[in-house]
């Protein structure tokens, strides 16, 4: 069996390099890849959108269709993780454990027992190895704020610089992934539920299937960015640039929240309940 | 407004999808007829469209406003628009049949279950309004994404089904990007208008040969074209019933579209019907297709699973139909679309109703069901003589067609399996009417002492039993409007 996989693999290799070799050069400039639209984008990218990066032009505007279905097989991923994982149905524990903040100390209490009511002092767990190093907890509440505001800085600057939406919310998402792994996950949750986050997600991809159909609505075809103009107070093409934000803002909303969403269940085994 | 309309098709449902995730937080009661209304005003707003392309030809929706090869445009002829009734429908039966099957199943998930299958329709309905090479793969993703989620959440072996699904989907997906690649390549253009203008200077060199045929393997895969066809009848049989209606009659169907429309759109018949070596290599493959999918089905115990392995053979008179290459064999194929979608959806809503009050559909269940559920048999009854292909159901007259072609074209082996397949599904259901009409209970005594008549009747919820006799009652009304669909629609497709 193994000598057979080898040999189908050899055959369908060898048939590829085969057929490749009437390929255009590497990085050919008559190729007809970068010969038949690509001076288009490149004169008219600016002109057409004000948007000085071609790569953000040609992803968000001239074929934004698409990159609006990217952002929904994010979403739709989010939402697969969501339906085969989650388990909604507890198992019931007869012990639960908590901290004592101050001294760091786990108090087990077993079925019956008291449990401890100052929020203040005591803390919930879910393992005795959830994480509580003051080192660990100090460096990340640093750097955690920094990494958002890159990831801010990230979207908004898709415009003149590699980077935009899926990149930003992906930053903005692993932002909290971090403070998940740095705390644990019960207090992330406290800080951005499940329910904020699939609804985030889903607002995400509203924002950019919304902004689409709004140009719809007024009078231009869908993902006409040009039609917002009377809405933005500017030109039609300040309107694109600006239509394209928007989408951007959307995208990286979308991404963020999807990315919280799946380490949430993916790392508690769709359970909630513990940290990874 | 009706310029819009092609635009409303998509986002209708992609807009649903989210709105339905977002309120199964808020207030779960919403979703079912969020989903309902999408469905509806999708078939709507299609029909609209069908009527446009009927009465002045193709319809061209430029997305962004900008011009096709720079932006990405639908385009909208009568193939497609025709594929796009179908999808609609179809999801629409099978959401009336799937309610309560969906709160039984997934109580505390029935929001996301219906916002994936909106999501998956919208990707079907993507895929087939597209007339961009590239914006049908990201559609592909979407349906298959939702898809594998979908049939995880069935009973018993679902998980590692939809792992393999997901694996062979994957791999399928990659070649048909692969191959849009290499077009890609050699033109410089992704919009499948202007490749059919482009390509035709190119058809000698190796690269687009070899473009094509990547496609075209990577359609076979999802597909499930017979010896590709692996991940096909276990992701099948163990697919949660409500979803069964939907994913089993739509996705193989929707593939078949997009071989046509690769092989007569991006390419011309000229190319793709002159080299008679693929012809014949590919009709071969559909006779086995057909054959070994017939032979399969005779030794399956289970209604769904029996069924899944008559998928497999229909794809194989689909797929042989097409390449023969002849008027006959495509209209057969493209007719035998629309009624295999009917078809498919009519056995698979009465495999759910079995599942569902039985609680398997295994055939030894089966003994007494023209007694227990004599309207679900009804519906039975008429979607397999559509199967074996009597007529006057929709069955008979794509068989009818594909013969005919099959005879023009001098192909008498695939002729042969055709035969040789409706004989063999003749045995199949004729077993089942058997046994649900004679069949004695376990202890020995006949059916009819066993059960008093007036306690007999256990018929199927209401939704799930006139969903079903809507879709037999759909296969009489296409089986007598062939003419129609023929003479007003496929004729203009080749």
């Amino acid at each position: 069996m193994k000598t057979v996989a080898i040999l189908t693999v050899c055959l369908c290799g060898s048939l590829f390099l085969f057929c490749t070799m009437e390929f255009p050069n590497w990085g050919d400039p008559a190729a007809p890849a970068s010969m038949h639209l690509s001076p288009y984008f490149i004169q008219n990218a600016e002109k057409d959108a004000a948007v000085p990066n071609i790569v953000t032009a040609v992803l968000a505007d001239y074929r934004g269709y698409d990159t609006m279905f990217e952002t929904a097989v994010i979403f739709a991923a989010g939402l697969a993780c969501f339906f085969l994982l989650r388990t909604f149905t507890r198992k019931r524990r007869n012990e639960r454990l908590f901290r004592h903040i101050p001294t760091g100390i786990v108090l087990n209490i077993k079925a019956g027992g008291k449990i401890p009511d100052d929020p203040s002092k005591f803390e919930r767990i879910d393992s005795h190895w959830t994480p509580n190093d003051l080192i660990i907890k100090t460096t990340c509440r640093l750097i955690i704020p920094s990494i958002q505001l890159f990831a801010l800085y990230v979207i908004a600057h898709g415009h003149h610089s590699p980077g935009g939406g899926f990149q930003g919310g992906v930053i903005l998402g692993a932002s909290f992934i971090l403070l998940a792994i740095s705390t644990d996950l019960r207090s992330t949750v406290r800080r951005l539920s499940e329910r904020t986050s699939a609804i985030m997600a889903s607002a995400g991809v509203l924002i950019y299937a919304g902004t689409g159909l709004l140009c719809l609505l007024l009078g231009s075809v869908f993902l006409d960015y040009g039609a917002l103009a009377p809405v933005l107070r500017s030109g039609s093409v300040m309107a694109r640039s600006h239509g394209i934000l928007i989408v951007e803002i959307g995208v990286g909303l979308a991404v963020m929240a999807v990315m919280i969403w799946l380490y949430y269940n993916i790392s508690s085994a769709g359970k909630h309940d513990e940290g990874l | 407004m009706t310029h819009q309309l092609p635009a409303l098709i998509i986002i209708v449902p992609l807009m649903a999808a989210l709105l339905i995730t977002a309120l199964s937080w808020i207030n779960r009661k919403w979703c079912f007829t969020i989903t309902c209304a999408t469905f509806a005003l999708s078939l709507a707003a299609s029909v609209g469209v069908m009527i446009e392309v009927l009465e002045n030809g193709v319809v061209s929706y430029r997305l962004g406003g900008w011009r096709p090869p720079i932006g990405i445009e639908f385009r909208i002829d009568h193939l497609n628009a025709l594929v796009l009734l179908v999808i609609f429908s179809v999801a629409l039966l099978n959401l009336f049949a799937s309610r309560i099957k969906v709160q039984a199943h997934f109580p505390n998930k029935a929001g996301t279950f219906y916002a994936l299958s909106v999501l998956f329709v919208t990707g079907l309905a993507g895929i087939t309004i597209t007339g961009d090479a590239f914006n049908l793969y990201v559609l592909l993703e979407i349906t298959a994404l939702t898809g594998y989620a979908l049939i995880g959440m069935g009973q018993e072996h679902a998980p590692l089904a939809g792992l393999n699904y997901l694996i062979m989907g994957t791999i399928g997906a990659s070649f048909y990007l692969l191959g849009v690649g290499f077009l890609y390549m050699m033109t410089g253009t992704l919009n499948m208008m202007e490749l059919s203008k482009l390509l035709p200077e190119l058809y000698d060199t190796r690269v687009v040969m070899f473009g094509f045929f990547l496609c075209l393997v990577g359609l076979f895969i999802k597909m499930a074209l017979f010896p590709l066809h692996s991940w096909l009848p276990n992701a099948y049989t163990y697919m949660p019933t409500a979803a069964s209606g939907l994913i089993a009659s739509l996705t193989t169907k929707v593939m078949i579209y997009v071989m046509i429309r690769i092989s007569l759109l991006v390419f011309t018949p000229a190319f793709s019907f002159g080299n008679a070596m693929l012809m014949t290599v590919l009709v071969w493959l559909a006779v086995i297709a057909i054959v070994a999918g017939s032979i399969l089905a005779l030794a399956q115990k289970s209604v769904t699973r029996m069924l899944t392995f008559i998928i497999i053979a229909e794809v194989g008179y689909m797929v042989g139909g097409f390449w023969l290459g002849n008027r006959d064999g495509v209209t057969g194929s493209i007719l035998h679309i629309v009624n295999d979608a009917a078809m498919t959806l009519c056995l698979f809503l009465v495999a759910g109703s079995f599942r569902f009050r039985l609680d398997s559909d295994r055939f030894s269940e089966l003994s007494g069901s023209f007694r227990h559920m004599p309207y679900t048999m009804i519906a039975f009854v008429v979607g397999a003589l559509s199967i074996i292909g009597v007529p006057p159901t929709c069955g008979f007259f794509s068989k009818w067609y594909l013969i005919k072609g099959g005879l023009a074209a001098g192909s008498y082996h695939f002729v042969a399996a055709l035969i040789f397949s409706s004989l063999i599904n003749v045995i199949l259901f004729f077993r089942i009417f058997e046994i649900g009409f004679f069949q004695t209970l376990p202890h020995g005594e006949p059916v009819s002492q066993a059960i008093p008549a007036a306690r007999g009747i256990r018929e199927a919820p209401r939704g799930m039993v006139i969903s079903s006799l809507i879709a037999a009652t759909s296969l009489i009304i296409l089986g007598l409007s062939t003419n129609i669909l023929v003479s007003r629609v496929i004729r203009f497709v080749f």
